[in-house]
């Protein structure tokens, strides 16, 4: 489209210096791809507003043109007395449309720039502060092994109520209880079955239906903090009091809400002590003891269910 | 173009309007005056509370033990204001049925809550002439009520709070000393998470009383055979075996059972 | 007596002043008399108290936690020691706590109860639906708020009911298991779950509040209050005779403070 006679002066492109700056951006980009991508990134940057600036320039002409003819469109239909009910569409809530001849009309690169820039703001202050906390749902956590002791402290066959401390570096809000019973030998290998005392309905602390043996107590100081040892005697398994989920003595639900059977820690023997790891969860356990088979699943949150259509429902777990 | 009912609600409005206009009251003093009273009672009951809380035990104690995440004997309980939550999610006591008690059926609630003046167009105010709308906020009302209730009074079966029930049980139901083994293995056993004995244990899996076990004479040697497999004595039976206490232990028990014959 | 007459009207005149330089520059002034001076249905009465009841509850929530927050820790190794230090040291800080705790019940009670009480009146039809709305976004708020603050003592009761509060959260399809792992500041609860939790309670939450009780109150202002519905002299009760000027209804309603006259 060919430049037109605005207001009665010949409109001429005044000088401008942004062409310039445009170049040295594609200049800046070109170098960039060769030297570092940062460098490429910066050229992009410097390219597009000095495009952007120079394409505003070259087109001022246009749009001053377009905003002076602007009240002879609207004629007298716009004027304010005598004025049509507003369209059912455009009530109280709509834009207010300029009056004729005013000094500052509607300007849509104004708008939109303005509108732009509030949301490069709303970008810049935003992006930190929710990726800073939202970041630690999918970061990985490290856990370390953590020493239990000697295995001569676990007698075969007994459950042992263990606490230690989950991440010794957090203190003692990491303290965690594990249900702990040896075994035996499976193929001259020692097994173990450790229990989670976490709640597979929603978290609550699992109790031993049994009596616990407190005057048979055993503290240990191992490298990874204080670990206790109370010898139990779970017959009925284990209960949940918060809402009545009830184990057997593999872990298995045995009624009331839980959706699964409780988590299990990884194991390790480590020159005659044992370590824990991982926890990971469990749909069910076949069969008892070293003998037992587990159905694994990756660790996931209380009262989500693992197998089953509900699966569906949690197909995306964040990292642990 | 509006409707009908939209021209109707803003004629009803602008009568509002005008009524107030005409025949209102200034909000200050008049209407103030009740608010600035109302808040008075408000912040007195506050401040009441807070004194019987630090000098009587009638709310409770001020703080529990400090935090043990690795805890084996502590029942976690909300704020009252959860106890329906928690209430409702003892209900849904199948696994399948979680969801529902969780995020369910309080999402649903807040919908409705969010949609009531969208579903309820009509522009009558008067009470008897809006029978749903009563009727849905009595039940409501209700029911939130009664799970409240229930959650309040919801007991737990906890090994070391029901073993300091066991003078009571020896006291009511007249149990011999030979019993009291027995008894302190079944209040720590974990027996009252399904069962209830003398008022107290869990009753919402459905476990029968046990308070008065011993008065259907069955005999030491069927309990033992039943706590070692109940489902062999009694067909169908989802207790679970407890088998692995050993015969010393079940004796005891079973000894306390038979003892049991009801309260005196 | 002249002389001291003229003293009187010089004092006032001296204590005008003030409030003339501020309606002058700010029209402050002005808006406090609108909002005093309004005029509410004759026949509103005690139904009416428990909205500013509520907002009652809720400023003491907001100054008692102010104080709170002076003396707390959010941190596992010292939050238990502070609450018991403002328990049994600081002067009057049982007072505050235990105004602090069961404020927070108070202002629960009284938003079910405000809430039951505008159900019944209807008084969330035409044209107060937004407000209904808004006070129904109000109340999830702060039930979060009573949530997110029984954690901060950091005793057994706060502590596992977070575990299982979070845990519930867990449960929503799709994003819960997400949403709990925000919630925990990771997979597990640490030190930075609780000083998540001090924040999301004394910061996040009641800006959020605050800024919709805001909206609450003006909608409440410019729509007025409904009548008792069983009250005879109830503001824009149906009457017997036909209106008395057909057609006085809006097309388009009317900008605040304008209102249309048939002509």
């Amino acid at each position: 489209m060919e430049p037109q006679q605005g207001q009665g002066k010949p409109h001429l492109p005044p000088p401008s210096l942004w062409p310039i700056g445009f170049a040295i951006g594609i200049v800046c980009i070109l170098v960039g791809l060769i030297v570092s991508w940062p460098a490429a990134a910066v050229g992009v940057a410097v390219t597009v507003v000095f495009g952007f600036l120079w394409v505003r320039d070259v087109t001022g002409g246009y749009r001053r043109r377009d905003i002076g003819t602007e009240p002879a469109v609207g004629g007298p239909e716009s004027a304010t007395e005598g004025a049509p009910a507003i369209p059912a569409d455009r009530g109280e809530a709509a834009m207010p449309e300029p009056a004729p001849g005013e000094r500052f009309p509607r300007s849509v690169f104004l708008e939109g720039a303005t509108l732009g820039l509030g949301s490069v703001i709303a970008g810049i202050v935003t992006v930190p502060i929710v990726g800073f906390s939202i970041a630690p749902v999918f970061q990985h956590v490290h856990h370390d092994e953590i020493d239990l002791g000697p295995i001569s402290n676990f007698k075969e066959g007994q459950y042992v109520v263990t606490t230690f401390l989950r991440d010794p570096s957090e203190g003692e809000i990491s303290r965690r209880t594990a249900y702990i019973r040896n075994n035996g030998f499976l193929d001259n290998k020692p097994s173990f079955t450790v229990l989670s005392n976490r709640c597979a309905h929603l978290g609550c602390p699992v109790q031993p239906n049994g009596p616990m043996f407190d005057k048979q107590k055993l503290e240990e100081t191992t490298k990874t903090g204080d670990v206790t040892l109370i010898p139990a005697l779970p017959a009925g398994g284990f209960g949940c009091p918060c809402h009545g989920g009830q184990y057997d003595q593999e872990g298995n639900r045995t009624a009331g809400p839980p959706v699964r059977a409780l988590d299990r820690y990884e194991f390790y023997i480590r020159n005659g002590r044992l370590a824990v790891g991982r926890t990971y969860s469990v749909s069910h356990v076949d069969g008892a003891g070293a003998s037992a088979k587990i159905h694994k699943y990756k660790e996931t949150g209380p009262g989500q269910h693992v197998d089953g259509p509900e699966q569906w429902f949690y197909p995306l777990q964040p990292p642990s | 173009m509006a409707s009908r009912r939209v021209e109707e609600n803003r004629v009803a409005f602008q009568r509002y309007k005008e009524d107030v206009k005409r025949d209102g009251k200034p909000f200050y003093p008049y209407a103030m005056f009740h608010d600035t009273v109302m808040s008075l009672v408000v912040v007195c009951v506050i401040v009441g509370l807070a004194f019987v809380w630090h000098y009587t035990s009638l709310l409770g104690p001020s703080l529990a033990a400090k935090a043990d995440p690795g805890t084996v004997s502590f029942v976690p309980r909300p704020d009252w204001y959860f106890y329906f939550l928690f209430y409702l999610l003892r209900i849904f006591k199948w696994p399948n049925s979680v969801i529902l008690g969780t995020v369910g059926i309080p999402t649903i609630l807040l919908i409705l809550a969010l949609a009531i003046p969208f579903i309820d167009l009509r522009r009558e105010r008067r009470l008897l002439r809006r029978p749903i709308a009563i009727v849905a906020a009595v039940l409501v009302a209700l029911s939130m009520g009664v799970l409240t209730y229930k959650g309040a009074t919801a007991k737990e079966a906890l090994g070391a709070e029901l073993l300091a029930d066991v003078p009571n049980w020896v006291k009511s139901e007249q149990l011999p000393p030979q019993a009291l083994p027995g008894a302190k293995l079944f209040a720590t056993s974990g027996c009252l998470n399904c069962h209830t004995y003398q008022g107290v244990g869990g009753s919402q899996l459905g476990a029968p009383n046990l308070s008065a076990e011993g008065s259907k004479n069955k005999g030491i040697t069927f309990q033992i055979a039943h706590l070692k497999c109940p489902s062999c004595v009694n067909k169908g039976s989802p207790m679970p075996s407890f088998a692995a206490f050993g015969n010393a232990n079940l004796r005891k028990l079973a000894i306390f059972l038979e003892a049991s014959k009801g309260p005196h | 007596m002249p002389r001291r007459r003229d003293r009187k009207e010089q004092m006032l005149a001296a204590a005008q002043y003030p409030l003339d330089w501020l309606e002058e520059r700010s029209g402050l002034i002005g808006g406090l008399r609108y909002f005093l001076f309004r005029k509410v249905p004759g026949d509103s009465g005690w139904w009416h108290t428990l909205g500013s009841a509520t907002l009652t509850a809720f400023l003491v929530q907001l100054g008692t936690g102010v104080i709170l927050a002076m003396y707390y820790k959010p941190d596992p190794k010292s939050a238990y020691e502070s609450v018991q230090h403002i328990n049994n040291d600081v002067t009057l800080g049982w007072l505050v706590r235990g105004m602090h705790r069961w404020g927070a019940s108070v202002f629960i009670i009284l938003i079910f109860f405000h809430m039951a009480r505008v159900f019944l009146f209807g008084a969330y039809k035409y044209p107060r639906e937004l407000n209904w709305v808004v006070g129904v976004l109000l109340l999830p708020l702060a039930l979060l708020e009573g949530f997110s603050g029984y954690l901060l003592p950091y005793d057994q009761t706060a502590y596992w009911a977070t575990v299982v509060g979070i845990n519930i959260n867990g449960t929503g399809p799709f994003i819960g298991p997400f949403l709990a792992s925000f919630l925990r500041s990771g997979p597990e609860i640490t030190g930075d779950t609780l000083s998540r939790f001090y924040s999301i309670h004394m910061l996040l939450l009641p800006g959020a509040i605050l800024g919709l009780i805001g909206l609450h109150l003006y909608l409440v202002v410019r729509l007025g209050v409904s009548s008792p519905p069983w009250s005879p002299e109830a503001a824009g009760r149906e009457r017997a005779e036909p209106p008395p000027v057909p057609g006085s209804g809006l097309v388009n309603p009317a900008p605040r403070g304008v209102t249309k006259r048939p002509d």
